[in-house]
């Protein structure tokens, strides 16, 4: 595994004064300028492109908090749409029950998920490799089929309308400014995550997980409390995404709101851009959504096919991801896609 | 170290670059669409997914409605004949699709939507219609549950999900002979059917059946034994399925197998459609079902002429029998057009208010709807299959041959 | 009583068909460590070769199935041998990614070639059921069954006991020590992962004969696949067979003292209790524990 994630070295604490304030700000900088040219961009786009947007923001935000928990840490985690889910009928639930306000709902969502992510991570982080992979991907299934159980609470599988309109209404609908908004401030809190993680001693230790973890424990690291705090760090990123997804939807359905689909594209997103590193999910998320939302507007009928052949194209030849490619081929100067090729080849 | 670095910092300025460059090109091509001369429509559709099969109908009843008008030269707005066009999108049955694609027609300037298939896409996309001031006429999403949000903008031309059974309990009563006792409801477990399912349950305890309480299983599941075994025992006389095609199937193969053997069975959405008869051979034989439409429902309009001229042109433009689900799509599309014509204008307040004065007989029988947007006015059809054909046996005025009883051999 | 003893044996042979689907994807994981994705769509595209054999050429399944199983055999083959083995030693992650984009590919491409109708294949025989006392045996699922039990045999005397399947178990356990020893590789994944497509076929024909299908089924086959595999202990063939009946079972039971809506839960709670308490699947130690990553 650890052949597409080296760990990063830290090479800011290593280098010379000026140089380390200077790389160290870099990132930040980029990310500011990012966010100011995101709220540039809203301005020159009309409402549908916006919700077009307002989707890849989406999709950077879970694709990083999938980043953290299976790109960092290492642990391939294939249910991580029940944070999703969780968040999304927290929010739903709360809002239509308790008539929260969303502004409320929302934080208690992100509690919500990060609580369950404890709670399952403690048994399930015992797992290593696909049996982790599959008892997440359990969890997600079985808590798809609770929600659709329980329709007192969450309306079943006829789903679960949130209240936007009306005195029902305990927050009114954000409209979609207001989602391009919150979406893009999820994205941003999602990327300052994975950014602060990746440079701290948190961030060492959980690619030392990754890398070997019974060394990382011969080293000192607490490695169940750094999975389980990951797992948490996790699941209250997607959980929040799920509540804003809620909201947006206004009625929403156990099976999107658990759909295993979502979990393979964060993973395809991640893979693909690149895992363990803080730009590649964030190209892979907007590079995958994009490109598929253009299939889908030109391509009515075949864009699946394409899309599929695609991503057969992108594995075969960037198996170690977009930015993991870019970063050694500078260091070595070798640019060849077929020495990717060969090297996972059999 | 330092080139790490700069590959970092230029893939990044180069994302923001190409997301702004992505943005400036955008705002041009973008806009109102809608040429002078044409009256655009917009159609998510189901093409992949789950629902593909349904959403190819959906589809086909548009595309034929499109044809059908555009060859009497269009339709007449106010004097000007204008070319219907109908902008088709794939909603991957996912209802946050469905609902992003109404948003998208919406900023290019088409106002008037047909809907997706399905109850969930579909009340999904209502919220948005509301919110944009569009107006869709919608072809397949019957669960009440989308009318009682207090919606004024979507109007749906297909009875009420309420409506599938009780329409086959009411056939029952009047028709079956000997008059059955025991009713036993099956439902899948999402909204739609289990609507579906309370409807029929109301009118049959209304009519004084005795009723065994309903069973669900999980929506898509062709594996509906457990459900089976628990009603066996009950020994009921028929048995009634809220369900879609793989779970209908279910029902009368596992029925079989299991050895549940009622006077007849009952299924929604299921037997009108030619793969039900075709899947199960000869255990389809004297199954009921409940249809949106057939071949024989009284009406007819200047565009689709009778049911019977509708199932010719199915049969020829697309090679199979005309399914209930070509039908509505079609009609939904009338509706949209007449509500049009009636208005004499494409702007779409003026269509709300036309759709929802609308009065019309057509093919597809009475097209009009109440203060919530549902079509109560048009009966639901009943159905058999007798000798592997599907045919109508209720309401009388409508039937093609009497009901057989019971049903199974 | 007799409504426990009717769910029980129908629990069985249902079982008994998923794990016939499972069986070839717990096979492909087992010695290539390789999650293949396009496990259900295989299944289908099975399902589809065996119903075309039917109407086209009048073919019955149980002779057709193994027409379609050839078929998809040399497809298998040339899947592994020109486009999985160019990243088989990649991370599962890429295996997944790659098997994904061809289930994509392969749903899509049988949604337009074959439409998104439902079909099944109809026998006489298929639905017709005997009768033990109080409970009926659907003699089509008891096909079935038995054929899920004829191949689970037939698969493992081929693995112990034949060279090629040692040299699949050789390399699956070792892969260097296996090339050392003049195994190639290549050839042996080419094979397996043929094998396991095969096995897909055959159990797609079957799902056409009793149940009915449809490109959009693929996906719940392969996540059936998965939990069985898991269940029943990775590349280990009688592990798949008991994991398939028990997932049977508990459906089965499940539906019958739950209400039915509650049967999928309980398949998944059994399987992460199982993975919790018991990691390495139900059947003792799996055959490739002892495996060594190159």
């Amino acid at each position: 595994m650890s052949t597409v994630t080296e760990a990063e070295p830290s090479f800011d604490r290593q280098a010379t004064g000026s140089r380390l304030d200077w790389q160290r700000m870099l990132p930040w900088g980029l990310l500011a300028l990012l966010m100011a040219a995101m709220l540039g961009l809203q301005s020159q786009l009309y409402i549908g492109q916006e919700r077009t947007v307002t989707a890849i923001f989406m999709f950077v935000a879970l694709a990083q908090a999938w980043n953290v928990i299976g790109g960092f840490t290492g642990y391939a985690c294939f249910g991580q749409v029940v944070f999703f889910g969780i968040g999304g009928y927290a929010t739903a639930v709360t809002m239509v029950h308790w008539h929260l306000s969303f502004w409320l709902a929302l934080p208690l969502s992100g509690v919500g998920a990060a609580l369950f992510g404890a709670v399952i991570g403690l048994p399930l982080l015992r797992l290593k490799g696909h049996y982790f992979a599959i008892a997440t991907l359990g969890v997600a299934e079985g808590m798809r089929e609770v929600v659709t159980n329980v329709p007192a609470l969450t309306g079943g599988g006829a789903g679960i309308t949130v209240p936007t309109v009306g005195e029902d209404a305990t927050t009114a609908y954000l409209g979609n400014d207001g989602f391009y908004l919150l979406f893009l401030g999820i994205a941003a809190l999602s990327l300052v995550v994975a950014l602060v993680i990746s440079r701290n001693r948190f961030g060492f230790a959980l690619r030392a997980i990754h890398q070997d973890e019974d060394a990382a424990g011969a080293m000192g690291i607490n490695t169940t409390r750094a999975k389980v705090l990951a797992f948490s760090i996790s699941g209250m990123l997607t959980g929040l995404v799920g509540a804003c997804y809620a909201f947006q939807q206004v009625v929403i359905f156990p099976d999107r709101l658990f759909d295993v689909e979502l979990t393979v594209l964060m993973v395809v997103m991640v893979v693909i851009g690149g895992s363990g590193t803080v730009l590649g999910p964030l190209l892979g998320a907007v590079g995958l959504q994009y490109l598929s939302e253009y299939l889908r507007h030109s391509y009515t009928e075949a864009h699946t096919f394409i899309l599929g052949a695609i991503i057969i194209v992108a594995v075969v030849f960037l198996p170690q991801g977009f930015v993991n490619y870019v970063r050694e081929a500078r260091r070595s100067g070798d640019y060849s896609l077929l020495a990717n090729v060969r090297r996972y080849r059999l | 170290m330092r080139s790490k670095a700069t590959a970092t910092a230029t893939l990044a300025a180069a994302t923001t670059a190409a997301l702004l460059l992505a943005a400036c090109g955008s705002k041009g091509s973008s806009g109102d669409s809608t040429e002078s001369g044409t009256l655009t429509l917009g159609a998510a559709m189901s093409l992949t997914g789950a629902l593909a099969r349904e959403g190819a109908l959906t589809k086909e009843g548009y595309q034929l409605c499109e044809k059908k008008v555009n060859a009497t030269g269009g339709v007449d707005v106010g004097g000007d004949k204008l070319t219907l066009d109908i902008k088709f999108q794939d909603d991957t049955s996912e209802p946050d699709v469905a609902a992003q694609l109404v948003d998208q027609f919406n900023d290019d300037g088409v106002k008037l939507i047909l809907s997706s298939y399905g109850s969930a896409n579909t009340q999904s996309q209502a919220a948005v219609i509301e919110r944009n001031g569009q107006v869709m006429a919608d072809s397949a999403g019957a669960d009440n549950e989308i009318f009682a949000q207090g919606y004024e903008r979507t109007f749906a031309v297909l009875s009420p999900a309420t409506e599938y059974a009780a329409s086959m309990i009411k056939a029952i009563d009047e028709l079956a002979s000997p008059k059955p006792e025991t009713i036993a409801f099956l439902s899948a477990d999402d909204g739609f059917s289990k609507t579906g399912a309370k409807g029929g349950m109301d009118e049959a305890e209304k009519l004084g059946y005795e009723v065994i309480p309903v069973e669900y299983f999980p929506e898509g599941s062709t594996d509906v034994s457990s459900a089976i075994t628990h009603v066996t025992s009950d020994h009921p006389d028929v048995v009634i399925g809220t369900v879609h095609l793989e779970e209908g199937v279910a029902i009368v193969k596992q029925s079989h197998e299991l050895g549940l053997n009622p006077q007849a069975f009952g299924e929604t959405v299921a037997p009108p459609t030619p793969d039900f008869a075709k899947t199960l051979g000869s255990l389809a034989e004297g199954v009921l079902g409940s249809s949106q439409w057939t071949e024989t429902t009284k009406g007819e309009d200047k565009y689709f002429g009778t049911a019977k001229d509708y199932a010719a042109d199915i049969e020829k433009e697309y090679g199979h029998p005309a399914d209930y689900h070509d039908a509505e799509a079609s009609a939904a599309c009338l509706a949209m057009v007449l509500a049009v014509e009636d208005a004499g204008s494409t702007d779409a307040d003026d269509v709300r208010d036309s759709l929802a004065a609308l009065d019309t007989e057509s093919f597809f029988g009475t097209i009009k709807f109440d203060e919530t947007g549902q079509n109560i006015y048009k009966p639901m059809s009943v159905i058999q299959v007798q000798h592997g054909k599907v045919v109508t046996v209720w309401p009388k005025e409508s039937a093609e041959a009497s009901l057989v009883w019971p049903g199974t051999s | 009583m007799s409504a426990f003893l009717q769910a029980t044996v129908y629990g069985l042979l249902q079982g008994g068909l998923l794990a016939l689907v499972a069986v070839g994807f717990s096979l492909v994981w087992g010695v290539m460590n390789v999650v293949n994705l396009a496990h259900g769509s295989f299944v289908i595209m099975g399902a589809y070769l065996g119903w075309e054999l039917q109407v086209h050429a009048g073919i019955d399944p149980l002779l057709g199935m193994f027409a379609a199983a050839a078929v998809m055999f040399v497809l298998g083959y040339a899947i592994q041998r020109w486009l999985i083995n160019l990243v088989v030693n990649a991370p599962i992650f890429i295996t997944l990614l790659l098997t994904f984009g061809l289930s994509l590919l392969i749903v899509q491409g049988m949604n337009i070639i074959f439409s998104a109708n439902y079909r099944s294949i109809s026998t006489g025989y298929a639905s017709t059921s005997l009768s033990m006392g109080s409970v009926r045996v659907p003699l089509g699922r008891l096909i079935a069954f038995g054929i899920a039990v004829l191949v689970t045999v037939a698969l493992v005397a081929l693995v112990n006991r034949t060279r090629i399947g040692l040299a699949i178990l050789a390399t699956g356990m070792d892969r260097g020590a296996a090339r050392l020893m003049g195994i190639p590789a290549r050839h042996v994944y080419s094979l397996t992962f043929g094998l396991s497509a095969a096995l897909a076929a055959i159990a797609g024909t079957m799902v056409g004969t009793v149940d009915t299908f449809s490109p959009a089924a693929a996906g719940s086959f392969t996540l059936l696949s998965f939990v069985i595999a898991v269940l029943g202990g990775l590349g280990n063939m009688y592990g798949a067979l008991l994991g398939g009946l028990l997932i049977g079972l508990v459906e089965s039971w499940a539906g019958l003292y739950l209400s039915g809506t509650w049967v999928n839960a309980m398949a998944f709670l059994v399987l992460v209790v199982v993975l919790v308490v018991r990691p390495s699947g139900l059947v003792g130690r799996a055959y490739y524990a002892a495996r060594v990553e190159v």
